[in-house]
C-alpha cells in the first residue's frame, strides 16, 4: 500500500493494552485519511448512544495520504470524537511536527477508549524502522495540572528525547471543561472539546517518536507537483496569510458588517482600528511562524506589552475581543495567553463569556455581576477565563458551554446562548452573510467556518449576501464536500485558492501518491460520502430537524449598525435556505438521509 | 461613514493673494485646463474636503467660482484686510473662517497636488498643532495642515512683524514630514510644482497635458469624487488608508485601479494587476460594504467608497 501504512492502533487505558488492526485499502479508498477516516472509525467504534465522557466513547487521532509527503501545508492530523459540547460528532484538525510523527509511527489512526487510573501519558514510538512501535502507558500524575507546553518540555526531558512530539491537554481538559483543546507545539485541535474527551479518559498527552517512512507510489511525480504548489504557494493569492495572517479578517468584517460583537448585538464594533490586524502589524508584530513543512506561513506571534510573544488568529481575536467587546489589544493578548495555557477553545471560551456577560447585564446571573462581568471590562473576564478551566465558582457553569449553563439558569438566558447545535458561533455574523448563515445551521459538528467555507460565495458577489434563497443549499453542500476533502487528504485551507481545478489536481496528486487512478468525480463522491456519514453519525446519536437552526436572536433582531444596518434573518428565509440544502443533497424534507442514498454512496 | 475619513470636518484653505508679479497677472486668473486655475485648485480638492476657503486680497479680481455647468462651486471666499501682508495673513484669515477644528492650506497655483499626500498629512495631525512637509532643503508652510487653535499666535506674529510662517513652527508642536515618507504618496514630488514665471507655467500646462494623454478630450469640469478604502495587504504596502480620487464621470471600477496604480506605484504587482486595470488574484473589490464587484465595467458614483480588500476571508 502506497502513502497509507494500513493500521490503526487500538489503545484501551482500562486495561493498559493496546492492539494493531489492519486498515482495509476499500476504507482508505472511500474516506481518504483525516476527518473522513476518523469519521468512518467513528461510526464504527463509538456503540450508538454512547456518553460522551464515558470510556466506551472512542478518541481517535488520524492522519492522512499527503502528510509526509513535502507537499506545501499538509502537516497536518484530526482528532474525531463524540463531543461533549454539542453530543454529536466533533472533528477537529491540529497540524505540525505532531503530525509529521504520527505518520513516522507507522500508523493511519489512533483510537483510544477505556479510562486510566492513576492518569498516564502514552509514549509510541521507538524501534527499528518497519517495526511495528512499542506502545509505553507512563505515569502522569507529576504533570496533571500543568499547561499542555509545560508538559510538551517536561516529557521531552524525562525521555531524554528532543525529536519526540508530543499533543497534551492542559487543566481545561483535565476538568473536563466542555469546549477543552488537545495542543501540540502551540496549536490545537480547538473545537468540540476534543480535549475534555481526553481528560475523561485521564490521558494527559502522546508522545510519538517514529522511523516509518511512507513510500509513494510515483516519487518523482509527487516532487513535481509538491514544487509547483510550493511556487503557487507564494503568490499573491495568499499574501494575506503571509503578510499579515487571518487577523486580517477584523478591519474588513467591520466595514463589512460582518463582525460579530457584544454577543451578536451589533456587526460593528467601534474599536475595530486598534484590535485591527493591520494595527497590530504596525504597533505589535513580533514574529511570523508557521506549521512544519509549510510555505505560506500565516501564523503571527504578537508582543504585548510584557514583553511576551502571543499566537493570534482571527478568530481568537474576534471571540476574545469585539465578541466581550474588549477593546485593548494588551488585554486580547492575555486572554489568548491564559486560553492556550489552559487548553481552552477560544472561539467557545469567548461566546460563553459573551453570554454571561449579557445575563448580568440583564441581570440574570448575580454571581457574574458580582464579580463584575460586563461587556467591555477586561479584568473580571481575565479572571474568569481562569475560573472557567479551573471550574472554579461561576467557572463551573460556564465549563458547560452556553447551550448547558443556559439551560441550567433558565429564564430568558437562553435567547442570548449563540450557539448551534451547543457550540459557540465563530467570527461571521450570519444575518449580512445569508450563505454562511445556512453553513451555521446545518454544519454537523455545530456552528463552523471550518467544515463549510459557505461565506466564500457571500464575499464572492455571486449571490446577495444580506438575503437568503433556497439556492444556498447547493452552495453550502458543495462548500461542505469540498472541505471534507481538503480535511481528509490533508491539505490546508489556505492553500486552496493556489489550485487552478481543486478536484482535478487533489486526484492527480492522490494517485501519484497512492498508486490508485483517482477522477475528480470519486472526490466529489468522498467529500459527498464523508458528509453523509457524520450526518448519518448524528441521527444515530439523536439528532432532530430542531437541531438545524439558529439561535433566536438572530431571527428576532435585525442589525443596528453598519452597512447592514436593519437587516435581519426570517424564519421563512431560513427554513427556504434549509430546505434547498436537504434538497441538494438529496435528503428527504426533513433532513433524514434515504436508504437509497446511503447505498449510492455506499454506506448503506 | 463620513466620519471615517480622516479629512472630514477639515477645510481647504486656499490662497490666492499673492503678487503674482514674476508671472505679469494674477495667477487665480490664469487658464487651466479650460478654466480658470482657481477654480481648477477647488475642484481638484473638493473631494477630500467638506469646506473650501478661499482667501483672496481686499480688491483682488476673481473669476466666478462656478463650475463648467454653471453651478457654484461651494466655497466660503473671504478677503485679506490688509494688502500683500504675505503668507501668515492668509494663513490668519483662513483658519479664522474655518468651521472645523483643522485647515489644509494651499496655494492655488500647485496644479499637480496629491490628494493622497494631503490625506496623509491630515492623518498625522492628531498629536501636533502643524504638520508640514519638508521638500528640496525647505519647509512647505503653503502645503501645510494647522490646528485653527494656533490663528491667535498668527494674529500676534502679524501685529509684529514676524511675517515668515515657519516662525510659528517653533511655538507649537510641529511634524516635518520628510521627503521619503512624501515620496511614498507623491513619488516626484508634484504636489509643490507652483508656478512663478511664464516658462513655469507654459510647462505645467504641458505637463498636464502629457499626463492626460493626447486622445482624451479636455473634460468640462465632469469629475466623480470617491475613496478607495485599503484593506489588508494593500494598507500595509501602500502605508495608507484611504486614497480620494477624482475620476471623469462615466469612469468605471477599472477606471479606479488605474487610477489607484498612478497614485500608489507600489500597489502594482502585490495588489493590482501590473496591466493597472485590474487586481491581482487574492484581491477583491466592494462598493460600500455592500456589493462585492466581478464586473470591472461596472460605474463608479460619486461619493463611493471602494474598499480594496485581500480576499479570502478564512481562517
Ligand atoms: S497556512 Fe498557516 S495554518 Fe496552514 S499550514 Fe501553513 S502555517 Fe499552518
Amino acid at each position: 500500500m502506497y502513502g497509507f501504512h494500513g493500521r490503526l492502533l487500538q489503545i484501551d487505558l482500562t486495561s493498559r493494552s493496546h492492539r494493531w488492526v489492519a486498515l482495509e485499502e476499500t476504507r482508505l479508498r472511500a474516506f481518504l485519511g483525516g476527518i473522513g477516516l476518523g469519521t468512518s472509525l467513528l461510526y464504527d467504534l463509538a456503540p450508538g448512544g454512547v456518553e460522551p465522557f464515558s470510556p466506551a466513547n472512542p478518541l481517535i487521532f488520524t492522519t492522512a495520504p499527503l502528510v509526509g509527503t513535502g507537499l506545501t501545508t499538509t502537516s497536518k492530523f484530526a482528532v474525531v470524537t463524540k463531543s461533549p459540547l454539542t453530543g454529536f460528532i466533533a472533528d477537529s484538525l491540529s497540524s505540525s511536527f505532531f503530525a509529521l510523527e504520527l505518520k513516522r509511527a507507522g500508523l493511519d489512526a489512533i483510537a483510544i477508549t477505556g479510562r486510566a487510573e492513576p492518569p498516564v501519558y502514552l509514549m509510541i514510538g521507538g524501534k527499528e524502522s518497519g517495526e511495528l512501535p512499542v506502545v509505553e502507558f507512563r505515569e502522569a500524575r507529576h504533570l496533571w495540572g500543568r499547561s499542555p507546553g509545560e508538559t510538551e518540555a517536561l516529557i521531552r526531558s524525562e525521555l531524554n528525547h528532543g525529536g519526540v512530539r508530543v499533543a497534551a491537554i492542559g487543566q481545561a481538559g483535565e476538568n473536563l471543561v466542555r469546549f477543552a483543546t488537545i495542543s501540540n507545539e502551540g496549536r490545537h485541535a480547538g473545537r468540540g472539546g476534543v480535549g475534555a474527551v481526553m481528560g475523561s479518559k485521564n490521558l494527559k498527552a502522546i508522545a510519538l517518536s517514529g522511523n516509518s517512512e511512507v513510500e509513494v507510489a510515483d516519487p518523482k511525480g509527487v516532487d513535481a507537483i509538491a514544487e509547483m504548489m510550493r511556487e503557487r504557494s507564494l503568490g499573491t493569492v495568499t499574501a494575506k496569510y503571509r503578510e499579515i495572517g487571518t487577523v486580517a479578517n477584523l478591519a474588513v468584517f467591520n466595514r463589512l458588517g460582518t463582525l460579530p460583537t457584544r454577543n451578536f448585538q451589533q456587526s460593528t464594533f467601534d474599536h475595530a482600528e486598534a484590535l485591527s490586524g493591520e494595527s497590530l502589524t504596525e504597533n505589535s508584530f513580533s514574529r511570523r511562524y508557521g506549521c512544519a513543512s509549510c510555505t505560506i506561513r500565516c501564523e503571527r506571534l504578537f508582543k504585548s506589552l510584557t514583553g511576551a510573544e502571543q499566537r493570534l488568529e482571527y478568530e481568537t481575536l474576534f471571540a476574545l475581543g469585539p465578541l466581550c467587546g474588549i477593546e485593548d489589544p494588551e488585554a486580547v493578548l492575555q486572554a489568548a495567553r491564559l486560553c492556550d495555557q489552559y487548553g481552552l477553545d477560544t472561539i467557545s471560551a469567548g461566546g460563553t463569556l459573551a453570554w454571561a456577560m449579557e445575563c448580568a447585564e440583564k441581570g440574570l446571573l448575580p454571581e457574574a455581576q458580582r464579580l463584575g462581568l460586563r461587556f467591555g471590562k477586561a479584568e473580571p473576564f481575565l479572571e474568569a477565563l481562569s475560573a472557567i478551566a479551573r471550574r472554579s465558582g461561576l467557572g463551573s457553569l460556564l465549563a458547560e458551554g452556553s447551550r448547558r449553563a443556559a439551560t441550567k439558569l433558565g429564564g430568558e438566558s437562553a435567547y442570548w446562548a449563540m450557539h448551534v447545535k451547543g457550540m459557540e458561533l465563530p467570527g461571521y455574523e450570519p444575518r449580512s452573510l445569508k450563505t454562511m448563515a445556512l453553513g451555521f445551521a446545518v454544519s454537523p459538528r455545530g456552528a463552523c467556518h471550518n467544515r463549510s467555507g459557505a461565506y466564500e460565495a457571500d464575499f464572492s458577489g455571486e449571490v446577495d449576501r444580506l438575503s437568503g434563497d433556497a439556492r444556498r443549499g447547493g452552495l453550502v453542500a458543495a462548500s461542505e464536500d469540498f472541505a471534507s476533502v481538503l480535511d481528509s487528504l490533508i491539505v490546508c485551507k489556505f492553500l486552496r485558492k493556489c489550485f487552478t481545478d481543486f478536484y482535478a489536481e487533489s486526484a492527480e496528486l492522490l494517485s501519484k501518491v497512492t498508486g490508485w487512478s483517482c477522477s475528480d468525480a470519486e472526490l466529489r463522491r468522498v467529500g459527498e460520502r464523508i458528509n453523509t456519514l457524520k450526518k448519518l453519525f448524528n441521527v444515530r446519536e439523536g439528532w432532530q430537524p430542531e437541531d438545524d437552526w439558529l439561535p433566536p436572536r438572530l431571527l428576532g433582531e435585525a442589525l443596528p449598525t453598519g452597512v447592514a444596518q436593519g437587516v435581519g434573518l426570517t424564519v421563512s428565509e431560513l427554513r427556504e435556505m434549509i430546505g434547498g440544502y436537504y434538497q441538494a443533497r438529496g435528503w428527504d424534507k426533513n433532513g433524514f438521509i434515504p436508504e437509497k442514498k446511503l447505498r449510492e454512496l455506499g454506506l448503506g | 461613514m463620513k466620519d471615517d475619513q480622516p479629512s472630514a470636518g477639515a477645510a481647504a484653505v486656499v490662497l490666492t493673494g499673492g503678487k503674482s508679479s514674476r508671472m505679469g497677472r494674477p495667477k487665480a486668473l490664469l487658464p487651466f485646463d479650460g478654466e480658470p486655475l482657481i477654480v481648477h485648485a477647488v475642484r481638484r480638492l473638493e473631494p477630500l474636503f467638506s469646506e473650501i476657503i478661499v482667501v483672496a486680497a481686499a480688491e483682488q479680481e476673481l473669476p466666478p467660482l462656478r463650475r463648467g455647468s454653471g453651478q457654484a462651486l461651494p466655497v466660503t471666499l473671504v478677503r485679506d484686510q490688509v494688502a500683500y501682508q504675505g503668507p501668515v495673513a492668509g494663513i490668519y484669515y483662513g483658519l479664522q473662517e474655518a468651521r472645523g477644528a483643522i485647515g489644509f492650506v494651499t496655494s492655488c497655483d500647485v496644479p499637480f497636488l496629491s490628494l493622497g499626500l494631503i490625506s496623509h498629512l491630515l492623518s498625522q495631525i492628531t498629536n501636533y498643532d502643524v504638520v508640514v512637509p519638508y521638500w528640496e532643503e525647505r519647509l512647505q508652510p503653503l502645503f501645510a495642515v494647522y490646528r485653527r487653535e494656533v490663528a491667535p499666535l498668527l494674529k500676534d506674529q502679524l501685529e509684529s512683524g514676524e511675517l515668515r510662517p515657519i516662525s510659528l513652527y517653533k511655538k507649537v508642536r510641529t511634524r516635518e514630514v520628510g521627503p521619503e515618507e512624501i515620496r511614498r504618496f507623491d513619488p516626484e514630488g508634484l504636489s509643490f510644482l507652483n508656478m512663478n514665471t511664464p516658462e513655469d507655467y507654459q510647462a505645467a500646462l504641458k505637463r498636464w497635458r502629457e499626463q492626460r494623454g493626447p486622445a482624451e478630450p479636455a473634460k468640462e469640469s465632469a469629475s466623480v469624487p470617491c475613496t478607495v478604502e485599503l484593506l489588508g495587504v494593500a494598507r500595509l504596502r501602500a502605508k495608507t488608508r484611504e486614497v480620494s480620487l477624482a475620476l471623469p464621470q462615466g469612469a468605471t471600477v477599472a477606471h479606479v485601479f488605474s487610477a489607484l496604480a498612478e497614485k500608489l506605484p507600489t500597489l502594482v504587482g502585490p495588489v493590482i494587476a501590473p496591466g493597472g486595470n485590474s487586481l491581482a488574484s487574492g484581491h477583491a473589490c466592494n462598493i460600500n460594504g455592500r456589493d462585492f464587484v466581478r464586473d470591472l465595467t461596472v460605474e463608479v458614483r460619486p461619493g463611493d467608497r471602494i474598499f480594496i480588500i485581500s480576499a479570502d476571508a478564512g481562517g
